[in-house]
């Protein structure tokens, strides 16, 4: 189990935790093939990370192939009809609207399928800028140590002593709204914990012979770190990315959630609960749904990640 | 042990300039004239827009406080540095500069809103503290028994979930349909509930994700300490496993999550943005937000700083207890690889 | 201060637009009160006569800065000005002063006579220099928050001097004598009188320049209720009888401002028997009409009949950036303003209980249908005609919607975009925090921006002047129009009343023509008083009348 250091409140503590946990993270294996393919056999056996990925294939499918269907059968999730609008305000959940309908009588269920689509990509890429600049610093401040480390993990526990939401609005303020943002916000602070995670991974790998034996070789720096190191701590960074999503995803949300998140008219699981929240007393099931949406896939992807941390032998040291 | 809490409290000073000197220059860069945003939609007029840019040090001013125009007859926008200056000067009186937005000096709001977020975070610690712990501590300790499956489900589902619409959930299943609880805000003079009872979901909100990993590391510390050589020593000598645990294990598995607590209990005391928003709680974090929003730096930089330094005085507390609990730890050398 | 405001918020926060008005306040509630602290306020509270009011927490209560409707409830409560405007004769009439001021001849000079023996609630008599001193405060530049309605002012002589530091004073304000209170403008103002309405133009006593920060704090006035102790901020202010009021005694004993920061525990605690006048949160409005009656004219509760909905002062409309090439024709702007169905958002936003805008101006300010505006009906094939017949293709518009993210919007926006998609324009929307958001506006980077603009004074030029003068402050667009600026000069001097009403009406339906602003709706309060009200008022100006409010 990781933590998502997105979560509010104690990013900060939660960062600390994760990166004490971590200390010892590395991989056991040095024999990648084999890894993977025990990796793989051992993960089949996991039913609860299967069901993850059953769930997030699933939501992945359904997300993608929306446009082919989620128009015609439960109608536009954006558009809306002037002329009997108040006639489909915020109908209960039925047959026709599995989900019910909102304010202006849009399909929420086909809202939240395109809100699928927001959360996911927020999920991906955001861990994927995370994860490049939080490798590249992770290996800058390992391999080359000395004053590289220390101005680096400096830098790192800046951005973790700073109250992490208020830390996104203020970037959100500097670079504007929109989802583009969102994903550059994100990806832009998770890196701390993921340099920390790469970092220790390398400093453990790098003791090894066969790095000694290479740099004997005359191999360069960078081919190093390539083609020995990285491969090495991919399992590490691997599960920590997949959980990272789960994060990424919660961030977003409660982005959204304080209106700085997508752009109206377009639909986002946490933009979803903010508009649910006023009708709390009348038409729960508006805020309840998405938050269920939420709740499970951010639970397939932390599943998931244990269950590849279980597979691929990553010490992280379970909490 | 003295010699490294003054060490430790000397390196406040720099952070706190380093800080300080980050959000003057977010005050360059973040879009917005926070003045103009005083009157919102409607503008000012250019005379009262003056005044007011002079009397929070924004335009040069004489010793008489009257403003200095150019040879055009425009203001002299002050220099950020010389504004950093002044801030310096004036914080060595007390003094943290004036809201824009209010008027009310930044010091008493800190005071009036900083109990509340205090308050909060104590009674969240406390049910961290208290159903974490034991929540960890029976799952390891039952191990594969029901009740270990069901604090991993829940622990498992909890940080699944947006804090704030465990909130919000919260707030219809107790207040909306059960009605036995508030449903947000502090009590007053004239309240439904009781005051105590006010606190009883923000603070189950804001401790929820917490109290789940609090659980997840108690539970795998004392699975971890109880397989040591140690245990299986006392084991074999027939200590029974209650004793073996209340005596041996329990002390060393409790280290990681005092730390972890005493950590969250910094991160509380740092205000939460997304609880206070759902139950219009009025602590720091979202006054904090709401400055943000309204560039109202001297709130903004006031209630950023001094959360820093809270932050900063629990980890320092947290260190030093630490090293009591672990003899193992000294105190001085750096901080453990991380 | 005229500034947009949502009846779920005050003018300010949701001018701020730090509080998503519709939803961050919806559920959540607050009594910001620290239950130990209650200290008299509990005895107050306790009081069986005593009028239990919501208020979120205001700005400022010291009249010197009174603008948002929190703090002018307070002020209104404990403040008395000159005149006051008398809503159910729709005109000015004396307050403070003992009749309506005499005019002189060429319109500039003003002079007012007090009643005799007026006291502040310590005591001090209330003189002529007393409101000299209240309205300087307002011109004041070195008080240590200068105040930000100085503008009430701006006609009055030698207020841009003082504002300026070049005067200690207003040289257009003269205390003659005890009794006599003359005011010069600079040129003439015929509405003058209702700016005297505001309750920023009050007296104060030598105390406010003596300690002006405890007075900031708990403000001494000349009104028929006075502070019992400084505002407890978050938590409550305390408001009793003045026994030396110069005028009728009020039937109540006082009013206990409880302070909440959303209006949805405040309808809780309403709900709990601890209110006696709350906000009705969104989607509760019929239930509470069913449970309490609604009382016919929206703005007085009685028994029976305790629901308010009532049409406010204010304004929420669209401004058409007059840069952007499609929003330049005038053909375009009336063609997106028939094709919005504006009776469709208020129905289903707003429970009905707004009403569609169809001119820049509620009709309580002058009923008279030449204020109406053509253009303001929905008729989306009459859009279309309108297009075509100017040579348009409807695809080749597009425009963006922009508004601040977190003020609530989203939903009208939305609204608006379909209806104008509906007709082939393309629309995107834009949204930004608020603070760029100001920024865009002032830079004129939007295409059809949310704005909204509530009355400083019940008066036809006060929604005319500020907004479509060509060098108003708050013309955002830059709307020009040469006849427009000639008439609203004219008619400012027109001392007739009947006569000037025509004038504005005629203005206003040549703006109408030229729709440089898409008026969206008219907002309402939507309030409930309990059943202890025999008798309370609240009026359009959301101003809450204590003086005459009756208890059981």
């Amino acid at each position: 189990m990781i933590y998502p250091v997105h979560q509010q409140p104690g990013a900060a503590a939660h960062a600390d935790a994760v990166a004490a946990e971590h200390g010892g993270a590395a991989v056991a294996g040095a024999k990648s093939r084999t890894l993977w393919g025990d990796a793989f056999n051992r993960l089949k056996k996991n039913k609860l990370a299967i069901a993850a990925v059953v769930w997030i294939i699933f939501v992945v499918i359904v997300a993608a192939t929306a446009d082919l269907w989620v128009p015609q059968t439960l109608g536009d999730p954006t558009a809306t009809a002037s002329d009997n609008m108040a006639g489909m305000s915020r109908l209960a959940p039925s047959l026709e609207h599995p989900f019910g309908t909102d304010t202006l009588g849009r399909d929420v269920l086909s809202r939240v399928i395109y809100g699928a689509r927001i959360s996911l990509v927020v999920g991906l890429v955001s861990t994927g800028i995370s994860t490049l600049i939080g490798l590249v610093m992770g290996a800058l401040a390992a391999y080359y140590g000395g004053i590289w480390d220390t101005i680096i993990m400096r830098l790192a526990d800046m951005f973790l002593a700073f109250p992490y939401t208020l830390f996104v609005i203020m970037m959100i303020a500097v670079i504007g709204n929109g989802i583009q943002n969102v994903f550059i916000a994100i990806g832009i602070l998770g890196w701390p914990q993921i340099a920390r995670v790469f970092r220790s991974a390398i400093l453990s790998v790098k003791e090894n012979d066969y790095v000694d034996a290479a740099r004997a070789m005359g191999a360069s720096d960078v081919r190093i770190i390539t083609r020995h190191i990285f491969p090495n701590s991919v399992a590490s960074i691997v599960v920590y990315a997949t959980m990272n999503i789960g994060g990424a995803i919660l961030t977003e949300s409660a982005l959204s959630y304080l209106g700085m998140g997508v752009v109206p008219p377009d639909p986002s699981w946490g933009t979803l609960i903010q508009d649910g929240q006023q009708y709390l007393q009348t038409q729960p099931w508006l805020m309840i749904l998405p938050g269920l949406a939420i709740l499970s896939t951010v639970l397939a992807f932390t599943l998931l990640g244990d269950g590849l941390r279980d597979a691929l032998d990553v010490k992280m040291k379970d909490a | 042990m003295g010699k490294y809490i003054v060490k430790r409290v000397l390196q406040f000073i720099p952070v706190f300039l380093g800080v300080t000197i980050i959000l003057f220059a977010m005050q360059n860069i973040v879009p917005g004239d926070p003045i103009k945003l005083i009157a919102g939609e409607r503008q000012l007029d250019p005379v009262t827009e003056r005044n007011i840019r002079a009397t929070h040090g924004l335009i040069e001013t004489d010793e008489n406080d009257n403003i200095i125009y150019d040879e055009n007859g425009d203001t002299i926008e002050t220099p950020m540095w010389k504004r950093y200056v002044n801030y310096l000067g004036d914080l060595l009186h007390g003094d943290l500069g004036t809201s824009y937005q209010r008027g009310t000096a930044v010091t008493d709001i800190i005071l009036q809103r900083y109990p509340y977020t205090l308050q909060l975070a104590v009674v969240g610690i406390i049910i961290e503290a208290i159903v974490g712990i034991g929540a960890g501590i029976i799952s390891a300790v039952k191990r594969y028994s029901f009740w270990d499956v069901l604090v991993t489900l829940a622990t498992s589902l909890l940080v699944a979930m947006p804090a704030f619409w465990i909130g919000m959930l919260l707030q219809l299943i107790f207040g909306v349909w059960l009605h036995v609880l508030p449903i947000s805000g502090v009590a007053g003079p004239i309240a439904q509930y009781p005051a105590w009872m006010y606190y009883i979901l923000p603070a189950i909100t804001l401790a929820s994700v917490s109290t789940a990993y609090t659980a997840r590391i108690m539970r795998s510390q004392l699975l971890d300490v109880m397989n040591q050589d140690y245990i299986r020593t006392a084991k074999a000598k027939g200590l029974s496993k209650g004793a073996i645990i209340r005596k041996h294990a329990l002390k060393n598995a409790l280290i990681p999550v005092v730390t972890y607590v005493g950590m969250d209990f910094g991160a509380m005391l740092a205000g939460a943005i997304l609880t206070e928003t759902v139950f219009s709680w009025p602590g720091i974090g979202r006054e904090t937000y709401v400055a943000i929003t309204q560039r109202d730096w001297p709130i903004v930089i006031g209630m950023v700083t001094c959360i820093v330094l809270v932050v900063m005085i629990i980890n320092l507390i947290v260190d030093v207890s630490y090293a009591f609990l672990d003899p193992r730890i000294r105190l001085g050398s750096s901080k453990s690889e991380s | 201060m005229a500034d947009i405001k949502n009846s779920a918020l005050s003018r300010r926060q949701f001018v701020g637009g730090a509080l998503a008005a519709s939803a961050l306040a919806a559920l959540a509630g607050c009594s910001n009160n620290d239950g130990g602290t209650a200290g008299s306020g509990a005895t107050t509270a306790s009081g069986e006569n005593v009028f239990r009011f919501y208020l979120s927490e205001p700005a400022y209560i010291d009249p010197y800065n009174a603008q948002e409707n929190q703090g002018t409830a307070v002020v209104r409560a404990t403040f008395d000005t000159l005149l006051t405007w008398d809503w159910d004769k729709n005109e000015v009439t004396p307050l403070a002063a003992a009749d309506l001021p005499t005019v002189s001849e060429d319109g500039l000079t003003y002079t007012f006579t007090l009643r005799e023996g007026m006291k502040f609630h310590n005591g001090d008599a209330v003189d002529a220099a007393s409101f000299k001193r209240g309205w300087e405060r307002l011109a004041d530049g070195t008080m240590a928050s200068p105040s930000e309605i100085g503008y009430h002012l701006a006609p009055v002589a030698g207020y841009a001097e003082m504002a300026a530091g070049e005067a200690d004073e207003i040289s257009g304000l003269v205390a003659v004598d005890d009794l006599t209170f003359q005011v010069t403008l600079t040129a003439p103002m015929a509405d003058f009188t209702a700016v005297c309405c505001h309750p920023g133009l009050a007296p104060v006593p030598q105390a406010a320049l003596d300690d002006p920060a405890a007075f900031l704090e708990q403000p001494i006035g000349n009104g028929p209720f006075k502070l019992d102790e400084p505002w407890q901020h978050n938590q409550y202010i305390t408001a009793s009888r003045f026994e030396d009021y110069y005028g009728e005694a009020p039937k109540i004993d006082g009013v206990y401002f409880n302070i909440q920061s959303t209006p949805d525990t405040a309808f809780t605690e309403f709900e709990g028997g601890n209110l006696d006048f709350a906000m009705i949160p969104t989607g509760r409005i019929q239930e509470t009409i069913d449970k309490y009656g609604e009382s016919e004219d929206g703005f007085t509760v009685t028994p029976g009949a305790q629901t308010l909905i009532g049409t406010e002062l204010s304004t929420y409309y669209l401004i058409c950036n007059m840069d952007n090439p499609s929003l330049a024709d005038v053909n375009v702007r009336r063609a997106i303003s028939l094709a919005i169905n504006r009776q469709n958002i208020v129905d289903t936003l707003y429970e009905g209980t707004r009403e569609p805008a169809n001119s820049i101006m509620p009709l309580v300010i002058d009923d008279n249908e030449e204020n109406v505006w053509e253009y303001c009906a929905y008729d989306p094939d009459r859009a279309k005609q309108i297009l075509s017949d100017a040579g348009i293709d409807p695809s080749t518009i597009s425009v963006t919607l922009d508004y601040n993210g977190d003020g609530g919007h989203e939903d009208i926006m939305s609204s608006i975009q379909a209806d104008l998609q509906a007709i082939g324009i393309t629309v995107t929307q834009n949204t930004t925090e608020w603070a760029t958001y100001l920024n865009n506006l002032s830079a004129g980077n939007y295409g059809l921006a949310r704005l909204g603009w509530t009355a400083d004074y019940p008066t036809q030029d006060n929604f005319l002047y500020p907004n479509f003068y060509s060098t108003a402050d708050n013309n955002y667009n830059h709307y020009n129009n040469p006849e427009v600026d000639a008439a609203l000069d004219a008619a400012r001097q027109i001392a007739d009343e009947e006569e000037r009403k025509a004038a504005y009406r005629t203005i206003c339906h040549t703006i109408g023509e030229d729709m440089p602003v898409i008026p969206i709706m008219f907002y309402a309060h939507s309030y409930v008083g309990s059943e202890r009200c025999v008798s309370f008022n609240y009026d359009a100006q959301t101003i809450p009348h204590f003086e005459t409010a009756e208890l059981a």
